[in-house]
């Protein structure tokens, strides 16, 4: 039933912005909704650890998705739009950049305070081997624990989530960018760049703001803790991604169609 | 790993602070009209105030949909609601007058969509998932168009777009000293997610109060609004300035220590180890 309803969902909003911004309208709401699936899908490769993990109880990064994500969107959102003057595909790698590179960061100084401020060592609990490495857990895992550190295979996952919500941030912020930018000079006869603060800041809060609904919607579907790709909960992923599509189709209609009711009142 | 989160029972019921919190604050927000009305800009105060009222609001709605243990901590649950409310807020403010109805009515669009997709595509299922998505949208939009009416005076999409600089002795229009242009609606989106979701995440556990809570929310709420209103000395002239500052000071204030008050009045009980006493503040 889920399924239906948001497949309508996602038609309607197609059709919505087809009536009203026309093909460009259209264009750019695919944008947004492939930008907030990679956010849904990019969150679920993050080691969430939250308040177990701090007691190094868990593994993953000790706090809640919501931190995470609107850290790792934020640092994505501003290499992308840093990068935005040079191109499409330069912004969509500089978005990646910011987000993996912030994730990397993190994941780097959170074993670093594991290992050598808590004294202890890096074990999944869902997992015997890392697929990557080939360590073994079993025999570093405490008793009582599910597991504590972060594995090699959660830091890869958690620069892999970090650049794939990066990389989705962006692209909502560029493809609403395009809308403001074709629609607001001749609105209020002004030049492209004259607007281009409205326009920037605008497309900003947007995309911070779906970025988070969908953070938000893949955290309810992982409830909570996560400890990467290698997690069991990781298959839950085909849920979040049409949760985030529909979720991101709904608000993306309302940013794509901001200007439609202005002088309307 | 799902935390349980214990709440306490009782106080004043959500519905009857649903219903004070949306009047109140769509009341609020209605007199900063007051300024277009009259040709000033004394009655900016009135945003942050509506704002305080919503967040009051949210804060019981957080208490309740976080008492059924989400396991993803109370944050996102304050970020979902300002996520979607922002798109509500900046929707609504290109309609003029009608700019608080039309934001509420989109907020509630896109929180029942969220609370949908929550409970029946990532199955939740949660009871009061829908109808709490749904009111934090609704509080997460009044709460940035409030703050937004006491920065910039207005509620208005094209006075918020358009600010003046003076240069060489010439005052010129531009768009990237407005409110909006100026990226000061990100701050606000932060400045309120923090608001909304502190209380409940700070006051949660045994012996939770809703007097408490809530009084920590309002006192969010104006801490909030100092930073707002001292970022409107830039937008609105110096006195109507100068009235939300103080009000907001006198705000935090006041309910800053109604807070402390409140928290020695349960914590007394704990460190003495007497059993659990009736408080009167409504358990």
């Amino acid at each position: 039933m889920g399924l239906i309803v948001s497949i309508i969902l996602i038609i309607v909003a197609l059709a919505l912005a087809f009536f009203l911004v026309q093909m460009a309208g259209l264009l750019a709401l695919v944008g947004i909704i492939i930008g907030g699936v990679l956010v849904g899908f990019g969150v679920h490769f993050v080691p969430v650890g939250g308040a177990p993990a701090a007691m190094g109880q868990a593994p993953g990064i000790a706090t809640g998705v919501a931190m995470l994500a609107a850290g790792a969107g934020l640092a994505g959102l501003f290499g992308g739009a840093w990068a935005a003057p040079l191109g499409f595909p330069l912004a969509l790698a500089g978005g990646a950049i910011g987000g993996g590179l912030l994730m990397a960061i993190t994941c780097t100084m959170v074993n670093v305070v594991y290992i050598f401020g808590m004294g202890i060592p890096a074990a999944s609990g869902k997992v015997d081997k890392d697929p990557i490495t080939g360590d073994t857990f079993p025999e570093y895992k405490s008793q009582g624990t599910e597991g504590h550190g972060l594995p090699f295979i959660s830091w890869v996952g958690g620069v892999v989530g970090g650049a794939l919500g990066g990389l989705g941030g962006t692209l909502i912020y560029l493809e609403l960018l395009e809308v403001y930018q074709a629609q607001m000079p001749a609105l209020f006869g002004a030049s492209v760049e004259q607007i281009a603060p409205i326009a920037v800041s605008l497309a900003g809060v947007f995309a911070i703001g779906m970025f988070l609904m969908n953070a938000v919607l893949a955290a309810y579907n992982i409830t909570g803790t996560i400890e990467g790709p290698h997690d069991p909960k990781f298959k839950r992923f085909p849920r979040a991604i049409i949760a985030a599509a529909a979720a991101s189709a709904v608000a993306g209609i309302f940013a794509i169609g901001l200007l439609e009711l202005l002088g309307v009142f | 790993m799902a935390v349980k989160i214990e709440v306490g029972a009782g106080g004043v019921p959500h519905n009857q602070i649903l219903i004070y919190g949306l009047v109140g604050s769509i009341i609020l927000i209605y007199l900063t009209y007051l300024n277009e009305v009259t040709n000033t800009e004394y009655f900016a105060f009135f945003g942050g105030l509506a704002c305080v009222a919503a967040l009051v609001w949210g804060a019981d709605t957080i208490k309740h949909l976080c008492s059924y243990g989400l396991g993803t901590g109370v944050p996102s649950a304050g970020m979902i609601a300002l996520g979607s409310g922002v798109i509500a807020a900046l929707f609504g403010a290109t309609t003029g007058v009608f700019a608080p109805i039309v934001a509420i009515i989109v907020a509630a669009i896109i929180g029942a969509v969220c609370g949908l997709l929550a409970n029946h595509v990532v199955r939740m299922d949660i009871p009061v998932m829908v109808v709490s998505l749904t009111e934090l949208a609704v509080v997460g939009a009044i709460s940035v168009l409030g703050l937004i009416a006491m920065v910039g005076g207005t509620f208005n999409f094209m006075d918020l777009i358009t600010g003046t600089t003076v240069v060489l002795g010439f005052t010129v229009q531009s768009y990237g000293t407005s409110v909006i242009g100026g990226s000061i609606v990100a701050l606000i989106f932060m400045l309120a997610a923090i608001a909304i979701q502190h209380a409940f995440n700070a006051c949660l556990g045994p012996n939770e109060m809703q007097d408490r809570t809530l009084m920590l929310a309002a006192e969010c709420g104006f801490l909030s609004m100092i930073p707002i209103a001292v970022i409107s000395f830039a937008f609105i002239a110096f006195v109507p300035a100068l009235i939300s500052l103080l009000v907001s000071l006198i705000g935090w204030f006041y309910t800053y220590m109604r807070y402390i008050e409140l928290s020695k009045r349960d914590a007394y009980a704990w460190l003495d180890a007497q059993p659990i006493l009736e408080p009167k503040g409504g358990a």
